[in-house]
């Protein structure tokens, strides 16, 4: 194939990657504002959930404007029909921390619901004396030590979204979802 | 014609069917966006068969609620519950969508499967080769989740999937697993199915 077709296909895939990703980390940030009843967290779905409109028209211009031959068309229909799957996710994230943005306080079995399930939600204050203290995340090395994604962090009333180089500060609530036995691993790292 | 289980109120808690709606609702959609990757046809219609208990779940749990609220202040404290489970029945309904591209033959190309699976960085395919070092293990105890992050939510084995294995369930050689992890934990994963690697690091 003409590397210039290939370089097509490989941005139009990225971009739908994007999606995907965009999408479930809005799941998982949506429980964590049930989680903490955090204001915060639930704007912040919010937000992408907008980001995530301006990310699919994007993807679908870029479909549309690839001048695809009648066999490879099919293939991208497929692809297309995912980009909406991925918004309905979003919508359904956002429906859930509409709950929290409503003011309405989330009922206790919420809460035990999402810690009980398999791939479980979690936060964590970071202490003076830990060991992630002023580390950046990459340097951090988090999900290879403990299996755990960071999702979010909460500085004071900030929602920080995290970033290879962003720097962890002591006081910082570190939100991760993961499965429940990496949970005691990064309080450990955390709260030693 | 679709077929519907009959539904009969049944005192089942809250919190256990919350629980399940959101375990199964994030296994669909992993399961869905596998079967659309790998163009696998009996994965999609096993995600289509998953979609159906969601519904179940989701009209006790709806029940449950109703039966719950005797005032205007329980009914304020379960909303949120109802409109959360409806949120999980929204998240499965979009994965049967995904198992739909497959199952009507649309499917996606497969440049773009190739592309997707290596920019995908949190499902993964593998063979287990007869050397890996996985072979007659059970699930259980090679505790690949604490280990490195990674967990196999559905198995091919004999022409059969087993979605969401046991603990209990012992790898033969010539097995597929699906997993989904943390990038590193993957690579690892790919690399003991391979018998690359022959020792399970801690």
């Amino acid at each position: 194939m003409a590397e210039k077709t290939q370089k097509k296909f490989e941005e139009i895939v990225k971009r739908f990657v994007d999606l995907k990703d965009t999408s479930e980390l809005m799941i998982d940030l949506a429980y964590s504002s049930l989680l903490l009843n955090s204001r915060e967290l639930a704007e912040e779905v919010q937000k992408l959930e907008e980001y995530m409109d301006k990310l699919h028209t994007e993807f679908e211009l870029l479909v549309l404007s690839s001048k695809f031959k009648k066999e490879e068309a099919k293939g991208f229909l497929g692809l297309i029909r995912l980009g909406v799957v991925t918004e309905k996710i979003a919508d359904a994230a956002a429906q859930i921390a509409e709950v929290v943005l409503r003011g309405l306080e989330p009922h206790p079995v919420l809460k035990l619901a999402i810690e009980e399930a398999e791939e479980t939600i979690t936060y964590v204050q970071v202490a003076e004396n830990s060991v992630l203290t002023n580390k950046t995340l990459k340097d951090a090395r988090i999900p290879e030590e403990t299996g755990m994604w960071i999702l979010a962090i909460k500085r004071g009333d900030k929602c920080i979204r995290p970033k290879p180089d962003s720097k962890i500060q002591a006081g910082d609530i570190l939100i991760a979802s993961g499965y429940a036995e990496g949970e005691d691993d990064l309080k450990k790292l955390a709260a030693p | 014609m679709n077929s519907f289980e009959k539904i009969e109120y049944k005192p089942i808690p809250v919190r256990e069917l919350l629980r399940e709606m959101k375990n199964l609702s994030e296994l669909m959609i992993d399961l869905a966006y596998s079967a659309a990757l790998f163009n696998d046809k009996e994965l999609a219609e096993e995600v289509l068969e998953l979609e159906k208990r969601i519904d179940t779940l989701a009209y006790h749990l709806e029940m449950t609620t109703m039966v719950a609220a005797r005032d205007a202040k329980d009914a304020e404290a379960l909303v949120g519950v109802s409109k959360v489970a409806s949120a999980t029945d929204k998240i499965s309904d979009a994965a049967a969508d995904i198992a739909a591209i497959v199952t009507q033959n649309i499917g996606v190309h497969p440049i773009v499967s190739e592309i997707f699976e290596r920019v995908e960085e949190r499902l993964a395919k593998a063979k287990v080769h007869e050397n890996s070092i996985l072979v007659g293990k059970e699930l259980g105890e090679l505790e690949l989740a604490p280990r490195m992050g990674v967990d196999i939510i559905a198995i091919f084995r004999g022409n059969n999937w087993i979605i969401n294995p046991k603990e209990t369930e012992t790898i033969k050689a010539g097995d597929v697993l699906i997993a989904r992890g943390t990038f590193e934990g993957l690579k690892e994963l790919k690399a003991l199915c391979e018998g690359k690697m022959d020792k399970l690091e801690d």
